[in-house]
């Protein structure tokens, strides 16, 4: 369960959050999403491919952690063994939420910081204040709060670039098919990824106005990324010895 | 005269007509401008007859007819209040007194493989049929829907086609025939028929847009039959002797709150001469009765549909309801292609809508038309004999498949229900495959053609919802030995994969609000 609060000066001045990792805290996640603007550090780490949200049907990049539901093959106790740790990670306990603004009012919104009092890394002596002891936000939190704002651009640009995928009919479904040294035979489905044969064959206009979007270098990143599974398979197979 | 056929005039908008122009146009290329090469087909509408809107259920062939001619599924549910139907769930068919089963789309598991009908009638005190083999009787109760947002367009979980609402629908076919496919709409009444000298029609006089040739008619007129029926005199073969119903009084029924469930089965609730429809479309219920107008008075019909109403959807609804009254008489032209000129849908023939066949047809009938299209008028003769063989041996078969629903009812407590069975009332075929069935349970070789409209699976549901009784087999085959344990495999799964879809299936109207919101993913 979550329980969001806006995170307020006055309510939360006591309040610290863990930033060690580890399974308690959520991290052994299969995938995470993630956005174009971290994908040149994404893809020196992770493969980076398309899920789609199950609430909505609607597209969105993630980086794939591990190969199956609860298993993060980059976590090991409390290390996250990678050189960048995606943006939807660190942001934890926090999300952007939104309240009514009521400067620009007729129901225009805001968005603010909330944190999830529910998550076990919210602590009240143990980890990263929030807030000095002059009321002032921490270093930390606001580090955080440009991770969170970096978050929301991002999720405006992922549709932007999603659409754009779509309208061309970049995307496809694919399965990933396993072997492992044990000899067991794993699948791997319900991902997208770019087309290659499609992108190969787009006209120029396009090239030229997904290179002036940006959208031409997220795709080469994501079709690069591809080469990082290679190691996912060795973490795995390490695992089995 | 050996003239390509590149000129066809659809006579009559609506469904059938828009339907008709969207088969042929998302097959062959339609071009206005009129080159050696070009094909023209052009739809006239009287601006002034208003569409009878019938059909408003579909079986899942539309969902395929939907995407060879380019729809969007999603344009699609948003513009014709379309929601999803997984099936029929008949109500007091066979005793009047609270029994109901259902008649899913999906096929019983493992269908193309082994017949598991007899290995359920050991268990048939225990579960129902439909229960047994097909995971999708799950869903009718909760009104769940076959699919999920993330599913792709046209894609599912399980089987299913639609509820709609037809006016909506012409419209929306309409916009994209004109639009899409090159398809040009003449508003325009139709004076008179232009004949040639081998007795073809060569053109149609109309008030405002003068003379329209063409070298292939197709007559979507409705009842009416301007062309076939008026013109060309070709005769209405008559069906009241077997299926009695030849009245309707239809409602539209608005929902108490935006948020009271949608069907995800069209229900048809048996009366005393006849039986009640009930679709679930996202904006409203369409809800009406027919019957047999020789069995039951228009006020005792109309009490009935009030009466339900009121108990299923409440009793200021049935108080505010208006009925629309529609007769027909049941039956379907001698033959549907004559000369140069071919009926589909109400002009072609009417029935009562126990199995939807109004949609599928009109599917069926553009869709051989699109396919077998003559290359020119010497073949078209050839062509339009396959064309009636095909369509009337596919009406005897829709005949006795709605004939059979009454003559396995227990009911006797109306002359209706009784004369229902009267031998004389059955036809010839019908009688010999049920007697055959006493004996074999309906399978794949019982049909005569590849392309059947009702599969041997149809013929199970219905039969065994029914409370059919078909003999066990007396002597053991050797296949039986194996088969045995197949089966029980199968009941497992699924009876798995029910458990399965009740966990993971979003309600019908969950799912409808989210595709007016998100929409479905092509992928």
């Amino acid at each position: 369960m979550s329980s969001f609060a806006i995170v307020d000066s006055s309510v939360h001045r006591d309040l610290t959050v863990n930033t060690n990792r580890g399974a308690a805290f959520g991290d052994n996640l299969m995938f995470t999403m993630t956005y174009p603007m971290e994908f040149r550090d994404i893809q020196s780490c992770y493969p980076i491919f398309f899920s789609k949200d199950p609430e909505t049907g609607q597209f969105y990049p993630v980086a794939l952690l591990g190969f199956e539901e609860q298993s993060n093959l980059f976590l090991n106790g409390d290390q996250w063994e990678a050189t960048y740790i995606p943006m939807t990670i660190r942001r934890q306990p926090f999300l952007i939420g939104f309240q009514p603004d009521p400067e620009k009012g007729d129901g225009a919104t805001k968005p603010v910081v909330s944190i999830d009092m529910d998550s076990p890394r919210v602590t009240r002596n143990d980890g990263e204040a929030l807030f000095n002891e002059d009321g002032k936000p921490t270093d930390f939190l606001q580090k955080t709060i440009g991770t969170l704002e970096a978050i929301h651009h991002g999720l405006e640009h992922n549709k932007g670039f999603v659409a754009a995928l779509l309208e061309k009919e970049l995307l496809e479904s694919f399965t990933l098919e396993i072997t492992l040294n044990d000899g067991s035979n794993n699948k791997l489905m319900g991902f997208y990824t770019i087309a290659e044969e499609k992108l190969q064959s787009l006209d120029g206009e396009t090239l030229e106005k997904f290179n002036a979007q940006g959208y031409l270098q997220s795709i080469y990143m994501a079709m690069a990324s591809f080469s990082r599974i290679r190691p996912m398979i060795d973490k795995k197979n390490a695992a089995l010895d | 005269m050996n003239h390509n056929i590149n000129r066809i005039v659809i006579v009559g908008g609506g469904t059938a007509g828009w339907l008709s122009a969207g088969i042929i146009a998302a097959e062959h290329r339609v071009a206005a401008e009129s080159a050696d090469h070009s094909f023209q087909l052009t739809l006239v509408e009287s601006p002034d007859i208003p569409t009878i809107g019938v059909g408003e259920g579909t079986w899942p062939s539309m969902r395929s007819t939907l995407q060879k001619m380019g729809i969007s599924e999603t344009d699609f549910f948003r513009e014709c209040s379309a929601s999803f139907k997984q099936g029929t769930l008949f109500k007091g068919w066979r005793s009047g007194n609270d029994d109901s089963y259902c008649h899913p789309f999906s096929a019983p598991h493992g269908y193309t493989e082994i017949n598991l009908a007899p290995h359920w009638q050991a268990s048939r005190d225990q579960i129902g049929f439909a229960d047994a083999v097909s995971p999708q009787s799950v869903l009718f109760a909760d009104r769940q829907a076959p699919k999920q947002i993330s599913t792709p367009e046209y894609a599912f979980n399980v089987n299913y086609g639609y509820h709609l609402d037809a006016g909506k629908f012409a419209e929306f076919l309409r916009k994209h025939c004109v639009e899409k496919l090159g398809v040009t709409h003449i508003k325009a009444n139709v004076l008179g028929i232009n004949s040639a000298e081998n007795g073809d029609i060569a053109s149609i006089d109309t008030d405002s847009h003068g003379t329209i040739e063409g070298n292939l008619f197709v007559d979507c007129s409705g009842q009416r039959s301007m062309l076939l029926g008026d013109h060309f005199g070709i005769p209405v073969l008559s069906k009241n002797t077997v299926l009695f119903n030849n009245t309707a009084l239809a409602a539209q029924i608005p929902y108490d709150s935006d948020s009271d469930p949608i069907e995800s089965c069209t229900l048809s609730t048996a009366q005393s001469a006849g039986w009640i429809w009930d679709i679930g479309l996202p904006t409203r219920r369409g809800i009406g009765h027919v019957y047999s107008s020789d069995h039951n008075t228009e006020d005792r019909a109309s009490e009935e549909l009030l009466s339900y109403i009121a108990k299923t959807v409440s009793k200021k609804a049935a108080a505010a309801a208006t009925m629309r009254k529609v007769q027909f008489s049941p039956g379907h032209r001698a033959k549907f292609w004559h000369k140069n000129c071919v009926a589909i849908g109400m002009s072609a023939g009417f029935i009562e809508p126990l199995e939807a066949s109004a949609l599928v047809l009109v599917e069926l009938s553009a869709g051989m038309i699109a396919e077998q299209l003559p290359a020119n008028r010497d073949v078209m003769d050839l062509v339009a004999k396959r064309f009636n063989d095909k369509f009337l041996y596919r009406w005897d078969r829709i005949i006795e498949f709605l004939k059979l629903h009454y003559i396995l009812s227990h009911r006797q407590d109306s002359a209706y229900w009784r004369d229902n069975h009267a031998p004389s009332s059955i036809p010839d075929n019908l009688r010999d495959l049920v007697e055959l069935w006493r004996h074999q349970s309906p399978w794949h070789r019982d049909t005569v053609n590849a392309d059947e409209m009702f599969p041997s699976a149809s013929f199970q549901y219905v039969l065994y919802g029914m409370d059919f009784e078909t003999q066990p087999s007396q002597t053991l085959r050797r296949s039986e030995l194996t088969a045995q344990s197949q089966a029980q495999t199968l009941f497992r799964e699924n009876a798995q994969r029910r458990a399965q879809l009740q966990s993971s299936m979003p309600t019908n109207r969950d799912l409808i609000n989210k595709i007016h919101t998100y929409g479905f993913q092509k992928i």
